[in-house]
C-alpha cells in the first residue's frame, strides 16, 4: 500500500452555523499543507466540491435544527469511524439555541415577518426548527469546543486521533490560562466574566484582550455554578442579568436544568 | 552598604539591560497592576510597585518546560535542553526572595532536579525593599518583610539615591558596572532601617496567631466547620495556587506535532483542580471542593512544615488579592479557624520555623534529569485476562532493576505519557514483571505492543516491603483484584527456597470479582505445594456457566477461615480502596497488632520523586513514603482510607 492510500480520510460538514470554524481550518495557511501530508481531505464544502462514501474522521460544524438535518447527520454517522463535533454550535447548540426559549411560531414571526403562511407550511426547511447539539442526535466521539475553534487545538486533536490518543481538551477553567498570562482580572476592573467555570483551551483569548469570557467552550465538567452565581451577584449582577448576559453560549445547560426540574 | 545617586543607578540599570550576555527583567506596570517582565529601559522599572500578579517563581519553575524532546520513532534520542543566558531579575521583594529560598529547599530536597538547579544557578536576583504595600499583603505578620540571604544584590530606593547591599560574588561582579559607587553614611543606613520597619508595620493585618502557630492550629482543626463554610463559595478556579509563590506542584504531559516529533512537557498544576488527584481508572481522591480547599491551607501550614520544617506562606497577599469570592486570604482563614476553635493549645515541640534560614548549597553532581526514562525491552508478553497482560521487561543497559517487593516503576510511552505500575516479580532477578491493565492512554498503547518492542522505565520508586521487618514472622497475604501482582513480588520471594527459612507459616487469600478475572491461576496452584503454605481463594460471584472451585463471596469472608496466629503474623493487604477498611477491621478484631498490618495505597503518582504533589495523602507522598505503609503509621491520616 502506498503512503498516500493509507492516509486517513477526513471530511467536514456544516449545519446551522456561520461556518467560521471551517474558515479557521481553511485559514491554517502553510500548516494546512502539513495537515494534508498526514490526512486526505475527502469532503470540505468550504474549499472543495468532491464527495466521498466513507470517512475515518468526520468533523461536524453547526447545530442540528430540523428533521432534515437530523436525517443527514445520521447518514454521516453511519459513514464515519470517528465523529467530532466542531465548535460551539455543534458542541452546545450555539448562540442560536437561545431561540429555543420562544415558540416556533414566535420565532418565525420575528425572523420572517413578511413570509406568507403558504410558503412556510409543509416546507421542510421551516419544519420544527429547534436547535440541538450534535450529541443530542447521534453519538459524538470527541468535541473541539469554542466559537470559533482554536486552530492549534484543531491540529492537536487531529494529531492525537492519528496516533490513537484521546484528544487533549482541557477540563480546567479559563482562569488557569488567564492567570498564567498575568492578565488583570476583569472582575477587578468592573467587568463580569464566566472564566471561573468556563472550559479553558482558548488561551484566555477574550480576557487577554479585555473582553468578558462568555463560556463559548462550555463549562468544565464539574463547575461550581452556585459559587459563580454568588460571585456575579456579589459584583453587582441581578439574577435576570445573569440569565440575559451569561447564557449566550450556554443555554444548553439552562434547558438541561429546566428539564431536570420538571422531571 | 553602598550608595548610588538615582542618576547613576538609572545608568547602572541601563548598563545591565544593554549587556547582551544577560536577559534583564524587572518589575514594570501592566494596566494598574504590576508584573515581572523584560526591561527595555530604566524607565520601565517600577520599584514603587506594591505586588506583582505572578511571583518570580515563573522564572525558576517555568509555566511550560520541555523535559524531553525526541522523534516518536526514536524515543530515546533525547535532545539536551538549550541553555539560556543568565537572567537578572530586578526588584524582587523580600517575601518573594524567601519564597524562592523555600522553593530551593523543596527542589533540592532528596531528588535534585537538574533543570531546576541549572535555572537557579542562571538566575541573578536583585532584591528590593518594599516601598508601597498592598492592603491585603501581610508579610509584616509573617515576619517576611526583610531577608538576609537569597539575593545577589539588594537595593533600597531612597528617592534621590539608591542603597545597594551585596549578597554574593556575582552581585559584586555586577556592581562593577555602576559608576561612582560610595559607602553609605550612618544617616543613610538609618533611613533604610526606618523604611524597613515601616514596611513591616504596614503589612500587619491582625492575624491572631503567629506564623509558626499555624501548625498547631491546623493540626487541631482538621474537622473545623470553616473548611466547609468557606469552600461553598470557592470556584475551584485554582487562581490561588497559580499566583502563590510557594505553590510548586506541576503536571507532566506529552505532546506530538504534525511531523511526528514528541515532547514531554512540565506545566503548572494546582491542588484546587478536580483532576489533580484523578487516576487513570477515573477515581478522584479529593472530589469535594472542601477537601481541596483545606488541603491548600494544610500544605502551607502543616504538610510542608512536616517535611521541610517551615511554614510555606510568605504573606505576599496575592491569593487574597486575586480570589474573586474572597475566601483565599490566609489571615482571614486562620482567624476564622482560630475563632471557631474552642481550645487552641500550642504544641511547642512540633513548632516549625516560619522561614528557612539559609540558602542551600547543592552539589551539581547530585542533580539529575528527574523525568528521563531508561530504555527497556519487552522480552515476553502473556495474556492473563481480557483486561490484563503480563509483561516481562529487561533494561537495555543490562542492569537489574534492583527493586524491593512493593515498589513501582513509571512506564513511559513517548507521545502518550507515563503510568505508575507495581512490580510483580521478586527482586534479585535480571528481568522484571509488570501486570498491566488496559485502563488509560498509556496502558492502551502498551497493550498494542509486541515482544521485542521498546518502552521507557523510570524507577524503582517508593517504599516497598521491608524484609527485615517481616523475617521471623508468619505471613498473611490478602490480595484483592489487581492487588495480587505487587504481592506476587513478595510471595515469590518468600517462597524462594533460599529465603523460605526466614519466614514461618504462609497464608495467602486471593479474591477477585469473577473466575474470568483470576490472575496467575497456575502459579497460585504451584504455591500451594510449598511446605506450610495455606491458600484460600474466592470470587465475588460465579456467573452461570463458569467453573470455580474456591469460595464465593467477598474476600473479607476468607479472613476468619484462615487459621493464623494473630500475634505472630504480619499481614499484607493490597486491593482496591474499598477493601482496606473492612479487612483491617477484621484483622484488628482478631487481635492483630496495628503495626503488623501493611498496606499499599494507590494515588496519582506522576513524578515518582515527591515533587509534583499529586499523590499526597495528607502530609505523606505515596511515591516516596509509600506505596507500602504500616497501618500503625497512617491510621490517623484522614485521607488514607477515605
Amino acid at each position: 500500500m502506498t503512503k498516500k492510500q493509507s492516509k486517513p480520510k477526513i471530511a467536514f460538514f456544516d449545519f446551522a452555523s456561520c461556518e467560521g470554524c471551517q474558515l479557521q481550518i481553511a485559514n491554517l495557511e502553510e500548516t494546512i499543507i502539513e495537515v494534508a501530508d498526514v490526512v486526505e481531505v475527502v469532503e470540505f464544502r468550504e474549499v472543495m466540491t468532491e464527495q466521498a462514501e466513507r470517512y475515518d474522521i468526520a468533523f461536524i460544524e453547526g447545530s442540528i435544527s430540523r428533521p432534515i438535518d437530523e436525517k443527514r447527520l445520521r447518514n454521516i454517522r453511519k459513514k464515519t469511524k470517528i465523529l467530532v463535533a466542531l465548535g460551539a454550535c455543534a458542541h452546545l447548540g450555539g448562540v442560536q439555541r437561545l431561540g429555543n426559549q420562544w415558540s416556533i411560531k414566535e420565532n418565525l414571526k420575528e425572523v420572517y415577518p413578511t413570509a406568507k403562511p403558504a410558503d412556510i407550511k409543509n416546507n421542510e426547511f421551516f419544519e420544527k426548527p429547534r436547535h440541538k447539539a450534535v450529541d443530542e442526535v447521534v453519538p459524538v466521539d470527541y468535541v473541539i469546543p469554542g466559537c470559533p475553534i482554536d486552530r492549534t487545538e484543531f491540529i492537536r486533536v487531529v494529531v492525537a486521533l492519528l496516533h490513537g490518543n484521546k484528544p487533549p481538551i482541557p477540563d480546567y477553567p479559563v482562569c488557569v490560562e488567564c492567570k498564567k498570562k498575568e492578565n488583570v482580572c476583569l472582575f477587578t476592573i468592573g467587568k463580569f466574566c464566566m472564566g471561573p467555570i468556563a472550559r479553558a483551551g482558548c488561551g484566555a483569548i477574550c480576557p487577554s484582550h479585555g473582553n468578558e469570557c462568555e463560556a463559548c467552550r462550555g463549562y468544565i465538567s464539574h463547575p461550581h455554578k452556585d459559587a459563580q452565581i454568588d460571585v456575579l451577584e456579589k459584583y453587582g449582577l441581578s439574577a435576570k442579568e445573569i440569565m440575559d448576559r451569561k447564557t449566550m453560549y450556554t443555554y444548553r445547560y439552562v434547558e438541561k436544568e429546566k428539564q431536570e426540574e420538571e422531571a | 552598604m553602598k550608595v548610588l545617586s538615582k542618576h547613576d543607578f538609572n545608568d547602572f540599570i541601563d548598563a545591565l539591560i544593554s549587556d547582551e550576555t544577560y536577559h534583564t527583567h524587572g518589575v514594570k506596570s501592566k494596566g494598574e497592576k504590576f508584573v515581572f517582565g523584560p526591561l527595555e529601559s530604566h524607565q520601565d522599572l517600577r520599584l514603587d510597585y506594591d505586588t506583582t500578579i505572578l511571583p518570580p517563581k515563573k522564572y525558576l519553575l517555568p509555566q511550560y518546560e520541555t523535559l524531553i524532546e525526541c522523534p516518536l520513532s526514536s524515543p530515546f534520542e533525547i535532545k539536551t535542553e538549550h541553555h539560556e543566558k543568565p537572567i537578572i531579575i530586578i526588584g524582587v521583594h523580600p517575601y518573594d526572595i524567601i519564597a524562592i529560598n523555600q522553593m530551593d529547599a523543596y527542589y533540592f530536597n532528596e531528588d535534585i532536579s537538574k533543570s531546576y538547579l541549572e535555572r537557579r544557578k542562571n538566575t541573578i536576583i536583585i532584591g528590593s525593599d518594599i516601598i508601597n504595600t498592598h492592603d491585603k499583603a501581610f508579610f509584616g505578620s509573617m515576619n517576611t518583610a526583610h531577608v538576609d540571604t537569597g539575593y545577589d544584590l539588594f537595593i533600597t530606593d531612597l528617592g534621590d539615591k539608591v542603597t545597594i547591599e551585596i549578597g554574593s560574588d556575582r552581585g559584586q561582579h555586577l556592581i562593577q558596572k555602576a559608576a561612582r559607587v560610595r559607602e553609605a553614611t550612618d544617616v543613610e543606613t538609618q533611613k533604610v532601617k526606618a523604611l524597613r520597619l515601616a514596611a513591616q508595620g504596614k503589612a500587619k493585618r491582625g492575624m491572631k496567631i503567629e506564623p509558626n502557630q499555624w501548625y498547631s492550629l491546623l493540626d487541631q482543626n482538621y474537622e473545623s466547620n470553616v473548611w466547609k463554610q468557606q469552600s461553598e463559595k470557592c470556584l475551584a478556579c485554582n487562581t490561588c495556587t497559580l499566583v502563590c509563590p510557594t505553590c510548586f506542584c506541576y503536571d507532566v504531559n506529552d505532546e506530538i506535532d504534525l511531523k511526528g516529533n514528541s515532547k514531554r512537557v512540565r506545566t503548572w498544576d494546582g491542588c484546587m483542580l478536580r483532576q489533580f488527584t484523578e487516576v487513570a481508572g477515573g477515581e478522584v481522591f479529593r472530589e469535594d471542593i472542601k477537601e481541596r480547599y483545606r488541603h491548600r491551607f494544610f500544605r502551607k501550614g502543616k504538610y510542608l512544615p512536616d517535611r521541610l520544617g517551615f511554614t510555606a506562606c510568605v504573606g505576599c497577599g496575592r491569593c487574597s488579592i486575586q480570589c474573586i469570592p474572597d475566601i483565599a486570604d490566609p489571615v482571614k482563614v486562620m482567624n476564622l479557624v482560630f475563632d471557631a476553635s474552642e481550645s487552641f493549645v500550642e504544641d511547642l515541640e512540633t513548632k516549625p520555623k516560619s522561614i528557612p534560614v539559609e540558602t542551600i548549597e547543592v552539589n551539581e553532581e547530585d542533580a539529575k534529569p528527574l523525568h528521563h526514562p531508561m530504555s527497556a525491552t519487552i522480552t515476553n508478553i502473556k495474556k492473563l485476562t481480557e483486561r490484563e497482560k503480563l509483561y516481562e521487561i529487561e533494561l537495555d543497559s543490562g542492569d537489574a532493576l534492583h527493586h524491593m517487593p512493593g515498589q513501582f516503576v513509571e512506564v513511559s510511552i513517548m507521545g502518550a505519557g507515563e503510568a505508575p505500575i507495581s512490580i510483580a516479580s521478586p527482586p534479585k532477578k535480571k528481568r522484571f514483571d509488570l501486570v498491566i491493565r488496559n485502563v488509560g492512554e498509556v496502558t492502551n498503547k502498551i497493550h498494542a505492543m509486541k515482544k521485542g518492542d521498546t518502552i521507557g522505565i523510570r524507577g524503582p520508586f517508593g517504599n516497598g516491603f521491608n524484609e527485615e521487618e517481616l523475617k521471623g514472622h508468619d505471613l498473611l497475604f490478602i490480595a484483592a483484584g489487581l492487588g495480587l501482582p505487587p504481592l506476587r513480588s513478595l510471595i515469590a520471594h518468600v517462597l524462594d527456597e533460599e529465603y523460605r527459612k526466614d519466614y514461618g507459616k504462609i497464608t495467602i487469600l486471593c479474591g477477585c470479582r469473577q473466575p474470568c478475572e483470576v490472575l496467575f491461576d497456575n502459579e497460585i496452584n504451584n504455591w500451594k505445594n510449598g511446605e506450610d503454605v495455606n491458600i484460600l481463594r474466592t470470587v465475588d460471584k460465579c456467573p452461570d456457566g463458569e467453573c470455580w472451585e474456591g469460595d464465593t463471596g467477598l474476600i473479607t469472608k476468607l479472613i476468619p477461615k484462615a487459621k493464623f496466629n494473630p500475634k505472630q503474623t504480619m499481614c499484607m493487604i493490597i486491593g482496591p480502596p474499598v477493601v482496606y477498611p473492612f479487612c483491617i477491621q477484621i484483622l484488628l478484631d482478631l487481635g492483630v497488632p496495628e503495626n503488623h498490618i501493611l498496606v499499599s495505597l494507590e494515588r496519582r503518582m506522576k513524578c515518582g520523586v515527591g515533587k509534583c504533589g499529586h499523590c499526597q495523602i495528607n502530609n505523606l507522598y505515596v511515591c516516596k513514603d509509600g506505596p507500602v505503609f504500616n497501618y500503625h503509621d497512617i491510621k490517623d491520616l484522614p485521607e488514607a482510607f477515605a
